[in-house]
């Protein structure tokens, strides 16, 4: 029997030993730069990072608060990361559970080659949600957080408010399958660190059940009333490591497409459409939810395309690296119950 | 100048009276987030707030604005204008940094009288603004850096101070006295109110620490355009628009227009744009003069630390620390400047070796 | 383009749907045509577009179609294994299931977008299905909610 540690304890141990696995990497010389966590300048922040050298590797860290997906470093729309000659560098990133996903799928989908990139996988224990915390303490400043036996504590000026961790982890954390970058014979020579032998993931989506047992008119009312407030900035979209494409639906203007304006409509046009491309590509790492800045929760639809995609073609993306996508292929006998059939 | 009181349960009294004359915005609470939004019940507003996640410049500068709108009759083409430009506006609540950015983005908007909006400069016109004090400044402000101060007046048309059960009123300009003048029921501030008043403002202008040298920054700047600190700076960033979308000074717009063919109308409006968007600056040729992360990321900087001072005499900052801790990435524009103010240092370094 | 469509203070028995139906160049727009020339009558409340291929069809067609003010969409192309270029019709349906689902789950009424394979050989197939569109559509009343509003 193990004992379960403690959250803190936890993240000591991760941060640790990924630590010593980026400093073994960069010594021998089997990547250029490591792209990690480090420390924010706000409570409720990580800040990504991009290692060069080994000495620098004492800057980075794992907490509960490592959000962003680092996969979207490496899309073909960032700029790559070379050296003087402009030759292309060996790369080491530091992966929780989706970003190595993150990381497979991008390759299953031939945008980024695994030969030159090192999977540093931690066994992630879930970010917190931070949006909600945040909507919450409502409006004072949180100027600390730490976690404490299990709890989240969050502290201010004049006020300490104590959260319990597994209820305030994201959504998508809590019925996280994937912890840690999956790993099999394909992808050996890729994984270094901590890695799981996984080749199929089992989910019941029950988390779904309440909202799709809601009539379409309350569901409409959920959806307007969820993505109302949305500004259009795009930081979901520009957060996804998936949404790499050199010209966005929304942003094609020879004709213009969609309006970007905050109409409602529009609005939902945008993240109906969002959802759509990314049908068998989502790896559910919540980056999308966690960025954005009006606090709006995508989880939802994030669930609703992993459902959908492990129903129909029982995939389940970044897992494995030689099925393809299920969006780029077909099966005689795909089920079509929705076509129109003569009565 | 005129110091009165207003209770804080007298703020619905304050709505019903000038709400008949003003189209009154307010800061209330949407889905967990501040914004100014048109009140239509007094009780909605919320005043203990730190600041408005969307900066107030959206009462004047909505997000999505029509510029006007047209009917077709045969080949007859009917220009309908905006009717509600005349309309009394009165922003009531606004941070001093944010009141101050909307004096800023007039200054944009009528670019030294050369080429002027008419639509924002006229809503802007009549516009009254009643501000309100910084009692608790949050740790990412820095508007003392760029000649803001939690408790700036000049930008307000009437001031107001929270002190605690009750507000001090005072009028700064003759619009706001004429409008205090009005409102008779006002209970005139003792002395003690107006000292409690001022200790507050001491004491929240106190508790900024974040105190960045910006003119230094803006001088070197003006020589570091192809400094490799720029990649450095640029290399977290993801390209979204977050820091320019609630940026209480970024004035950016795309200009649309929208048909409706079957009615024979159709419409011209303007939406926020951002620098950071790769199709901001894409030419008609398909040329990009902006096209890498790195410059867009530069622009940002560049525009309101550099550009505005140039063009205007002004920052084009006010210090409200949205952008960072609003950051997705967290990168951070203290880092940032302090990243720039060291780069002269290193170059000094060279030059005297 | 946008579609007039009929406020709701207007709604009457005499409201009649407006469809839009994309369909393929090889069988459905085909089989339309048989209907044509066998005098298979069939209600008017359809507008054909023809596309090339039922796999031409960008779930944005149908989402604009929304936005726009019609009242239904209709999509059709070849039965599976008999598409003009092979495989066409086999990427549209997969497409078209989690568009389906999608829809559903945002809110929007399940029946205001369908999909329907028909051949050139089915004129009478294809009438009896814009029949029955036509009638599911008309049950929903307008499309109000998902069309742009002109605020």
């Amino acid at each position: 029997m193990v004992l379960k540690m403690g959250v803190e304890a936890e993240n000591q141990n991760i941060e640790k030993s990924m630590i010593e696995t980026a400093n073994n990497l960069l010594k021998n010389k089997e990547v250029d730069v490591i792209i990690g966590y480090s420390k924010g300048t706000v409570p409720l922040s990580s800040a990504p990072i991009i290692i060069r050298r080994e000495e620098d590797t004492d800057k980075l860290i794992w907490n509960n608060l490592c959000y962003v997906n680092l996969a979207k470093y490496l899309v073909p729309l960032m700029p790559q990361l070379c050296d003087s000659e402009g030759n292309s560098l060996k790369i080491g990133v530091v992966s929780k559970g989706c970003v190595g996903r993150a990381l497979i799928h991008l390759a299953v989908e031939k945008q980024i080659k695994l030969d030159d990139i090192k999977i540093i996988g931690i066994p992630c224990n879930g970010n917190i949600n931070r949006k909600r915390i945040e909507k919450e303490i409502g409006e004072s400043e949180i100027l600390e957080l730490s976690i404490v036996d299990n709890n989240i504590n969050v502290k201010g000026k004049d006020f300490e408010q104590s959260f319990p961790f597994d209820e305030y982890l994201n959504e998508l954390c809590k019925v996280c399958k994937v912890k840690s970058p999956p790993n099999n014979e394909s992808l050996a020579e890729v994984c270094v660190g901590e890695c799981l032998e996984i080749t199929s993931v089992e989910d019941d989506f029950s988390d779904l059940d309440e909202y799709e047992s809601k009539s379409t008119e309350e569901k409409w009312d959920y959806i307007i009333d969820t993505l109302r407030t949305c500004t259009r900035c795009y930081a979901c979209r520009e957060a996804c490591p998936m949404c790499y494409c050199h010209l966005c639906f929304v942003d094609q203007n020879k004709p213009i497409w969609f309006g970007k304006t905050t109409e409602i409509s529009e609005i939902i046009t945008f993240h109906l459409t969002r959802a759509m491309h990314l049908a068998g590509r989502c790896v559910a790492c919540g980056a999308c939810s966690s960025v954005c800045p009006m606090g709006i929760d995508l989880n939802l639809i994030t669930r609703k395309l992993e459902k959908i995609v492990k129903g129909r073609f029982n995939f389940t993306s970044g897992i494995d690296i030689e099925t393809l996508a299920p969006m780029t292929t077909f099966k005689m006998d795909d089920s079509e119950e929705f076509m129109l059939e003569e009565d | 100048m005129e110091q009165k009181i207003l209770q804080k349960d007298q703020v619905g009294k304050l709505y019903s009276e000038l709400s008949k004359v003003y189209t009154f915005y307010a800061p209330i609470k949407e889905k967990g987030n501040i914004v100014f939004k048109k009140i239509e019940n007094p009780k909605d507003i919320v005043l203990d707030y730190l600041n408005s996640k969307i900066p107030p410049k959206s009462v004047l500068f909505p997000e999505t604005e029509v510029l006007f709108e047209y009917k077709l009759d045969g080949k007859d083409v009917e220009i309908i204008d905006r009717q509600d430009l005349d309309d009394k506006i009165l922003i009531f609540g606004i941070r001093p940094c944010d009141a101050y950015s909307l004096e800023l983005m007039a200054n944009f908007f009528s670019f030294h009288g050369n080429l002027k909006d008419e639509l924002y400069l006229k809503k802007k016109e009549n516009t009254t603004i009643i501000g309100m004090g910084c009692n608790n400044p949050r740790t990412t402000c820095f508007c003392t850096s760029v000649d803001g101060n939690p408790f700036k007046k000049e930008d307000s048309d009437i001031f107001l101070t929270d002190l605690g059960e009750k507000y001090l009123v005072e009028g700064i300009s003759d619009k706001g006295k004429d409008l205090i003048q009005k409102l008779s029921w006002l209970a005139e501030a003792k002395n003690a109110d107006i000292k409690k008043a001022n200790e507050l403002a001491k004491q929240a202008e106190e508790s900024i620490t974040t105190k960045m040298d910006v003119k230094e920054v803006t001088k070197i700047l003006e020589s570091s355009f192809q400094h490799p600190v720029w990649d450095e700076i640029s290399e977290s960033c993801i390209g979204c628009g977050t820091c320019a979308y609630l940026c209480p000074t970024c004035t950016c717009f795309d200009v649309i227009d929208e048909t409706d063919d079957y009615n024979n109308k159709g419409r011209r409006i303007r939406i926020w744009d951002t620098c950071q968007s790769c199709l901001y600056t894409l030419e008609a040729s398909g040329h990009n003069p902006r096209d890498t992360k790195i410059q867009r990321c530069r622009n940002r900087i560049m525009h309101k630390f550099s550009y505005y001072p140039k063009n205007y005499d002004l920052l084009g900052c006010v210090g409200c620390g949205r952008c960072i801790h609003l950051c997705p990435v967290n990168n951070d524009l203290r880092v940032i400047l302090d990243k720039i103010l060291k780069v002269e240092k290193k170059e000094d370094e060279k030059a005297i070796a | 383009m946008t579609v007039q469509t009929v406020d709701d203070k207007s709604i009457n028995e005499n409201w009649e749907p407006k469809i839009i139906a994309f369909l393929c160049n090889w069988c459905s727009y085909a089989g339309a045509d048989l209907a044509g020339v066998s005098r298979i009558q069939y209600p008017p409340n359809i507008r054909i577009v023809r596309v090339p291929c039922s796999g031409r069809i960008n779930p944005n067609f149908i989402i604009k179609s929304l936005t726009d003010g019609w009242d239904g969409v209709l999509v059709s192309g070849c039965h599976p294994g008999d598409c003009h270029y092979i495989s066409g019709n086999l990427v549209a349906r997969r497409r078209f299931a989690i568009l389906n689902e999608l829809l559903e789950f945002f809110g929007i009424e399940p029946g205001r977008v369908n999909f329907m394979w028909a051949s050139a050989a089915e004129g009478e197939r294809f009438a009896n299905l814009i029949k029955k569109v036509t009638k599911i559509i008309k049950e929903l009343g307008p499309n109000t909610k998902f069309k742009k509003k002109w605020c």
